[in-house]
């Protein structure tokens, strides 16, 4: 912050150069950054914290040289300090508060309809259609042409596939049926673990959506309910 | 230095109790206050992007809507407005208003770009078949990533708007045989306002754009 100069004018010419390159310094970091991201060679969070680098670098560089403040006084670098610190506080602030928040991010409710098969294989506890009714595979097996009663199990009701994700943890899980005429509740306890991706197979009597079920989740202090 | 440009840098501004010139102390202000304004849009979107967007109750995958090339080019070309709005003040300070007009028109012309490529982006998110990015859901939901994305990316069009309609009054205004070195500070600060609007994109674009295909 020299303030002017004995020569303003040669100084200027001088800092079309610092300009100059401080623009191709600024491309070749995005450049960087647009790599990083299509390469994907390190995990997120080397990720994440490559971009936090750069993107101050690049911001600092920008308001240092082109917005003058390496040339001007004190003053103007602490008026823009002054938001930008407030700006930072704000958004720590913020994110702090909302990180308790279990977000759902999914909740889907779908009805198992994959019918019967020939020479498929299928697996322990797999439901298929077998003509109007509904039935559970007793054990691994190869099926043959021809439907064998023997190696299933037939089951009441309609097989529905519950699959959810939660994003920030969550202490409790709850997810009951809004019909009284299609009873489903499920109680879970996560291992508290940052991202749960769960899904399970109900047997309800009617076909339903997610919009007939509420799902409830719990952390320390939030409850958030979708549906 | 020659006398002339000597007298040229002075810019005739008067005496401040600061030592800077009002207009100067008044654009800084309202910059650390627009970093506030952008910090807290930045925050609100960076939480409720959780919340994923969906289409006809489907999960939407926001790396299908995001067009990484279009947004990279129109960062570079916001990237390279910032120096030419730099040269600009630079000629202008030097008294040259050949190179000032031309350097201005380039930041103009650049600037005029990326709102084009934010047009674009905004009507190919709206209408992607299937991946429609809206305001709200065809059942009339929220779409809670999409409004504070819009809100925010918005927001910053609106600065890089009024930042063109701004450089191009400056533009005009030298055609009108008035500008001289004592307009200089107020070329300087439409371009901290310039440079601002970079420094705000130059933290959406990681954040917002990257990100999305970081995590």
């Amino acid at each position: 912050m020299s303030g002017h100069s004995e020569d303003p004018v040669a100084e200027e010419s001088k800092r079309f150069f610092t300009f100059f390159n401080l623009s191709m310094f600024l491309v070749a970091i995005t450049g960087i950054e647009i790599v990083i991201i299509y390469v994907k060679t390190f995990d997120s969070a080397s990720i994440i914290g490559v971009l936090f680098a750069t993107s101050v670098v690049k911001f600092f560089g920008v308001v240092w040289w082109f917005m003058h403040l390496k040339w001007d006084k004190i003053l103007n670098t602490v008026l823009f300090l002054m938001g930008l610190v407030i700006a930072l506080g704000t958004y720590f602030a913020v994110i702090y508060m909302a990180d308790s928040h279990p977000v759902v991010e999914k909740f889907e409710v779908a009805k198992i309809e994959d019918a019967w098969k020939a020479d498929h294989s299928y697996k322990a506890n797999d439901y298929v259609l077998q003509g109007e009714a509904y039935f559970q595979a007793k054990e691994d097996h190869l099926s043959n042409k021809s439907f064998e009663p023997k190696r299933w199990k037939k089951v009441d009701g309609v097989p529905h596939a519950i699959s959810f994700r939660i994003i920030g943890g969550a202490d409790m899980i709850e997810i009951n049926s809004k019909n009284p005429g299609n009873p489903f509740f499920l109680l879970s306890h996560p291992d508290g673990s940052e991202e749960i991706d769960e899904s399970t197979i109900a047997l309800l009597t009617e076909n339903a959506t997610s919009a007939d079920f509420r799902l409830k989740v719990r952390s320390e202090h939030f409850w958030t309910e979708a549906q | 230095m020659s006398e002339a440009s000597a007298h040229a840098l002075e810019h005739h501004e008067p005496v401040t109790s600061t030592g800077i010139p009002n207009k100067k102390v008044l654009m800084w202000a309202f910059l650390g206050s627009d970093c506030m304004f952008f910090g807290t849009l930045i925050s609100t979107h960076l939480i409720y992007r959780k919340i994923s967007a969906t289409v006809g109750g489907n999960f939407l995958d926001i790396r299908d809507v995001f067009d990484i090339e279009l947004t990279s080019f129109s960062t570079f070309i916001l990237l390279a407005s910032s120096l030419f709005m730099a040269l600009a003040v630079s000629a202008i300070h030097k008294g040259n208003l050949n190179s000032t007009r031309w350097m201005l028109l380039g930041t103009i012309v650049f600037g005029a770009i990326f709102l084009a490529c934010q047009v674009y982006e905004f009507t190919h998110f709206v209408h992607a078949p299937g991946n429609e990015l809206t305001l709200s859901t065809y059942r009339g939901e929220p779409h809670v990533f999409g409004s504070t994305f819009y809100v925010l990316t918005g927001t910053h069009g609106t600065h890089v708007a009024i930042g063109v309609f701004w450089l191009l009054g400056w533009l005009a205004y030298s055609f009108t045989g008035k500008m001289s070195t004592a307009h200089a500070l107020d070329v300087e600060i439409c371009g901290l306002y310039w440079h601002f609007v970079d420094i705000v994109w130059i933290i959406i674009f990681p954040v917002i754009y990257l990100m999305e295909y970081a995590m």
